[in-house]
């Protein structure tokens, strides 16, 4: 079995909530994106510890309900992946 | 250049160069009042220029050029020359300012506080700010609003307000013939005629303001007034602004102040008298 991919946040990144949704500006490229739920709360677990899709889990399950563990782990590292698309989470 | 005028509108100095006289006569008549600064450096070069040598006498056609330019910046006719220097007024501004957010918006302040209306073209902003401007409330500008990125407050851009088709009638049946330029017709965008804000637009041009009210307003439609969510005013504001991806954080940061600061409005409005006492009614409501 692989070993699961581990991320960490590019620390260089504001992000700015307003009434319904939240912004997320980059530093590094100077772009401005606009994110939703769970987006901002996935990158507030993520904090500046690396960790993989499993614990970013962990640590939002002890915050939120969030169903069943298989299917929500697999959103997470898609989410994950994304962000790393955007260069806001780099893989560790 | 061989004629010139250098003048101050807000905070950014310009030098207006023209190969013709007519222009810079034009633009002297109706800046009367701003301040000239002929001896310092300005922030933006404009220039009138012929098309061609030829061009100088033969139907004379104007090449705008300066600082910053574009590159299909069509050429325009002599009778247009003042059209040509305001137009390229804004082009450097757009391109070229970095010392506050742009907003493309018109603005207008009451009991120290600025309304900022921003929409496409059309959409009734200036006239609207034109006509506040006329009834009692100071006009800083219908083209740009100026965003301070430290304090959050609106800064005054008055150069002359361009009035288009309808709203020329609409205008000099309020303000004084002598602050209203000539009647430019057949421009590429219809007719067009410059009015001069009113003294006090003018001598506070240098007093910024804190926002207090964003509207986004729309001429030609039954009186409506939604509200506009925080996500999409920050979108709409970003394209509004001609440098907020050149400030960088500087102006992520003022934009998401100014949008977490000030309510907005979307309002729909079938007059100029409908706009003009929605406006009112709003401003009321804000206390």
């Amino acid at each position: 079995m692989t070993a699961e991919r581990r991320y960490h946040q590019d620390c260089n990144a504001a992000l700015r909530e307003l009434e319904d949704i939240t912004l997320l500006y980059h530093r590094a490229s100077g772009q401005t994106h606009m994110v939703i739920s769970p987006v901002p709360e996935i990158l507030e677990a993520l904090g500046d510890r690396p960790a993989t899709a499993t614990e970013v889990h962990a640590r939002l399950e002890r915050r939120y309900d969030l169903g069943e563990p298989e299917q929500v782990i697999a959103e997470i590292e898609a989410h994950l992946a994304g962000l790393v698309a955007l260069g806001v989470v780099r893989g560790a | 250049m061989r004629h010139q005028l250098s003048l101050k509108i807000g905070p950014a100095s310009f030098r207006i160069g023209s190969a013709w006289r007519e222009p810079i006569e034009l633009l002297t008549k109706l800046y009367a009042d701003y301040p000239q600064t002929s001896d310092e450096v300005s922030d933006f070069t404009v220039r009138l220029e012929p098309t061609s040598l030829l061009r100088r006498w033969v139907r004379p056609s104007i090449f705008i050029t300066g600082d910053h330019g574009l590159a299909d910046a069509a050429p325009m006719s002599l009778s247009h020359g003042l059209l040509a220097a305001e137009m390229g007024m804004n082009l450097q501004m757009a391109l070229g300012w970095r010392r506050h957010l742009l907003l493309h918006a018109s603005s207008v302040e009451k009991d120290g506080r600025a309304l900022v209306m921003t929409g496409e073209s059309g959409s009734g902003k200036s006239t609207l700010a034109a006509q506040l401007g006329e009834r009692g409330w100071r006009l800083m500008g219908d083209e740009f609003a100026l965003l301070d990125l430290v304090t959050g407050a609106v800064f005054p851009f008055p150069r002359l307000v361009s009035l288009k088709n309808g709203a020329i009638d609409v205008i000099a049946g309020e303000a004084p013939a002598e602050r209203m330029g000539p009647l430019l017709a057949g421009t590429a965008k219809g007719d067009i005629r410059h009015l001069a804000p009113r003294a006090d637009a003018v001598t506070r041009m240098e007093e910024g303001v804190r926002p207090a009210l964003l509207l986004f307003p729309r001429f030609g439609h039954a009186e409506a007034v939604r509200l506009v969510g925080q996500g999409e005013v920050f979108m709409r504001l970003t394209q509004a602004s001609t440098n907020y991806v050149a400030l960088g954080e500087a102006g992520f940061g003022a934009l998401t102040r100014f949008v977490q600061d000030v309510p907005a409005r979307a309002i729909d409005f079938p007059s100029g008298e409908a706009a003009i006492a929605l406006v009112e009614r709003l401003w009321e409501e804000l206390g």
